[in-house]
């Protein structure tokens, strides 16, 4: 739970982040113990997303449908006969999570998974809606509850997983292009990205990873018991401005266990990369912009840097240009991010 | 029991459905009583100012009622009236949440999503307005508007059109009006631009959908015999000469399109009707979101909703997207949200001689970029 009364007051539900995980684990279906309206929004949400990314495609999300009879009856009975629906279509995986209503109404719902014939593939994540925490914590909650089923494996040099991909977000597969990048210059490769369209059986490959890198701190809580649960390295969030791709290509290279050859050419040829990334926008020397209020930590932080590499000037007479909602990922996002503000210098 | 599952719910809950209605008042502060995950929801959809009390565990566990006290009065204190909408949590641990605030401070809701859906939660909203029929007030009030529907903004408008040209005052506007207004009292009658959010407010004369427009304006006329309903009746004749001549340069070059459809219980009737009128169509599967009709059945369930498209391969889909995505050699026109095959902002009717315009020159541009799109893939 965040320790700011206000953070934790807008913290959104943990349904909402447990399923933005356990959504996208194809071959697995994700059981929601709930009102009908509870799931509407997050399939709302997922169409919405799918809609902008062209997919058309929504993983389907089975519902209970707790009503006014369950309510005043109890709801187990609909959680079990959901997931006899659910293992009727023999799954890899049933990733059951609860909304408020049966913690509240006091439904065992980790008896029923436990006595179910399916019990075996079935991950109970007891969510409970608000009454759980955030939606940050339940997306590390059902991050968690995978991770110990996979089992701890030797490591497999120059393996990397990523952990806690943002899937509600427009850009996550531009940013996993971005790392991936980034990775491949120091020889290293992705085999695990947990949990983003893999399947179960590949999301059981998690203990081969030689080092685990999070999304940002997001991720964090889970990510710190995954990383103690396989012993390995956890790098603590994806890259952001052109000095932090450096730092990160250091850091992932030594949790690796690349040479230190091999690291310093990676550094070397990002570096004469994000020059030549650079050069595209050397009208902006001399420019002076206004960056407004940073609507995400970090991102006046990247932007100032990209403003000094530019011989930019930073004032409140200067260009208003809108910092990026989320923290440019690698020499790309601030790539991106100077071309919004390139438009905005160059037609006012 | 198993039958009951739902799998990817299509339709809000009743929550949303009342924080809806009463959004339709913009003088009038709606709080949800609930967690902010409830509160995102409605924020996000019907892109109006709601207040909530973002409740946390803790206070579930001590008791809500003086959070909900601290928020009412805050925003009572603005001299606004204030309506507090309550959630799935705080309905079930037995609180007597109206002891938080006085009935003239602001009006209770009861409106669990658990309790049903958007178009149950509208009526709990309606119930507990209980605007009262001053019957001296002249007009009629307009029923069926509400922020969730993707047509409301042009149903008003073509409702008022014509009763303006009917010569008709508009009385109340369930729901966009002023909270100011429906304290003035309702009119004794209303007709309705979507029945499937029915106020129950007045004695109700018919719908406005454009098939209803002949029987509705006749009962009109037993109450206000002096009106112009002439005007309005040749304006429809004259369009629906418009729709056959369309649909029927439509019919030389193609069969009748197979149709589907899935909308509210008012508008999948009406829209099952329209094609079967214009287009000659065949209109295999039918579903409403909202209650069964005689030959609709009801249902939210996208897996059962999308595998009955599927099978019956339609030519042209009239629903939402969440259909349009699971069958997309399909054409496809949006009467019921969500819609993201286009952008949305200008005010288009479903209701009214406007509205049947808007549907028949909708799904007569779906069918022919269909067939475009399908003649240069060949």
């Amino acid at each position: 739970m965040p320790e700011n009364i206000y953070e934790a007051r807008m913290a959104g539900c943990t349904l909402t982040g447990a399923l933005s995980v356990a959504c996208f684990i194809p071959g697995a279906v994700a059981v929601v113990h709930a009102p009908q309206g509870c799931v509407h929004q997050t399939f709302s949400i997922l169409h919405a997303m799918a809609n902008e990314s062209d997919l058309w495609t929504v993983p389907e999300i089975l519902v209970s449908d707790i009503s006014d009879r369950e309510v005043i009856f109890g709801g187990e009975e609909r959680l079990s006969a959901t997931l006899d629906t659910a293992a009727a279509k023999k799954p890899d995986l049933i990733v059951v999570v609860t909304s408020c209503v049966p913690e509240t109404i006091g439904d065992d719902c980790g008896v029923i998974c436990s006595r179910h014939p399916y019990a075996d593939r079935i991950v109970y994540v007891p969510t409970s809606g608000f009454l759980g925490g955030s939606a940050k914590d339940g997306e590390n909650a059902v991050l968690e509850a995978l991770a110990t089923h996979a089992p701890v494996r030797e490591p497999v040099p120059g393996t990397v997983a990523l952990i806690g991909e943002k899937n509600l977000e427009s850009e996550a597969d531009q940013n996993y292009a971005e790392v991936e990048r980034l990775l491949n210059r120091l020889g290293l490769r992705v085999t695990v990205r947990f949990c983003r369209n893999c399947d179960y059986a590949t999301l059981m490959q998690l203990g081969t990873a030689a080092c685990f890198i999070l999304r940002d701190d997001r991720a964090a809580d889970a990510g710190k018991r995954i990383g103690e649960r396989f012993g390995r390295p956890v790098i603590s969030e994806f890259p952001h401005g052109l000095s932090g791709c450096l730092t990160f290509l250091r850091a992932a290279g030594e949790a690796c266990g690349v040479v230190e050859e091999r690291i310093a050419a990676a550094i070397a040829e990002e570096t004469a990369y994000q020059g030549s990334m650079l050069e595209k926008f050397a009208n902006l020397s001399g420019t002076a912009v206004f960056l407004g209020a940073e609507p995400f930590t970090g991102t006046a932080e990247v932007a100032r840097e990209a403003i000094a590499r530019l011989d930019m000037q930073e004032s409140t007479d200067g260009f208003s240009i809108r910092l990026p909602f989320y923290l440019p990922i690698g020499t790309a996002g601030v790539e991106k991010m100077l071309y919004l503000w390139r438009r905005t210098v160059n037609n006012g | 029991m198993a039958e009951n599952n739902c799998a990817n719910p299509v339709w809000p809950c009743a929550m949303t459905g009342a924080a809806a209605t009463l959004a339709g008042f913009p003088d009038l502060c709606v709080i949800l009583h609930g967690s902010s995950g409830c509160y995102y929801y409605p924020r996000s959809l019907l892109k109006v100012p709601l207040f909530s009390t973002y409740l946390l565990e803790s206070e579930i566990v001590f008791g809500t009622i003086d959070r909900l006290h601290a928020v009412v009065t805050e925003i009572a204190s603005t001299g606004k009236p204030v309506a507090v909408v309550n959630t799935c949590v705080p309905a079930l641990t037995g609180e007597d949440l109206k002891t938080a605030f006085s009935e003239e401070t602001a009006m209770f809701v009861d409106a669990p999503g658990f309790c049903g859906n958007a178009e149950e939660g509208a009526a709990k909203a309606f119930a507990a307005m209980m605007p009262d029929i001053a019957a001296d007030r002249s007009g009629v009030n307009i029923d069926g508007i509400n922020l969730l529907d993707l047509f409301w903004r042009g149903n008003l408008h073509e409702t008022e059109r014509l009763l303006v040209l009917l010569g008709i005052p508009v009385a109340v506007r369930f729901c966009r009006d002023t909270w100011k207004n429906l304290q003035a009292g309702a009119a004794p009658v209303t007709i309705s631009a979507n029945p499937s959010y029915a106020s129950g407010v007045g004695e109700y004369l018919g719908s406005m959908l454009f098939l209803d427009i002949p029987k509705t304006v006749d009962r009109l006329l037993t109450l206000f015999p002096n009106i112009d309903a002439e005007v309005v009746l040749a304006e429809r004749q004259q369009v629906e000469e418009q729709m056959f001549y369309s649909c029927d340069k439509y019919l030389r070059k193609y069969t009748p399109p197979v149709v589907a459809v899935a909308a509210q219980e008012s508008y999948a009737v009406f829209a099952k009707a329209m094609m079967e009128r214009y287009f000659g169509s065949d209109v295999p599967v039918v579903f409403a979101r909202d209650r069964a009709a005689a030959s609709v059945p009801y249902s939210v369930n996208s897996a059962e909703i999308n595998a009955k498209i599927a099978a019956a391969e339609p030519d042209l889909i009239l629903g939402s997207t969440f259909e349009a995505a699971a069958c997309r050699h399909a054409a496809f026109f949006g009467i019921t949200p969500p819609d993201r095959s286009r952008i949305s902002v200008a005010a288009r009717p479903l209701a009214g001689v406007e509205g049947g315009l808007m549907l028949i020159e909708g799904a007569l541009n779906a069918l022919m970029n269909a067939h475009t799109a399908e003649g240069k893939k060949q």
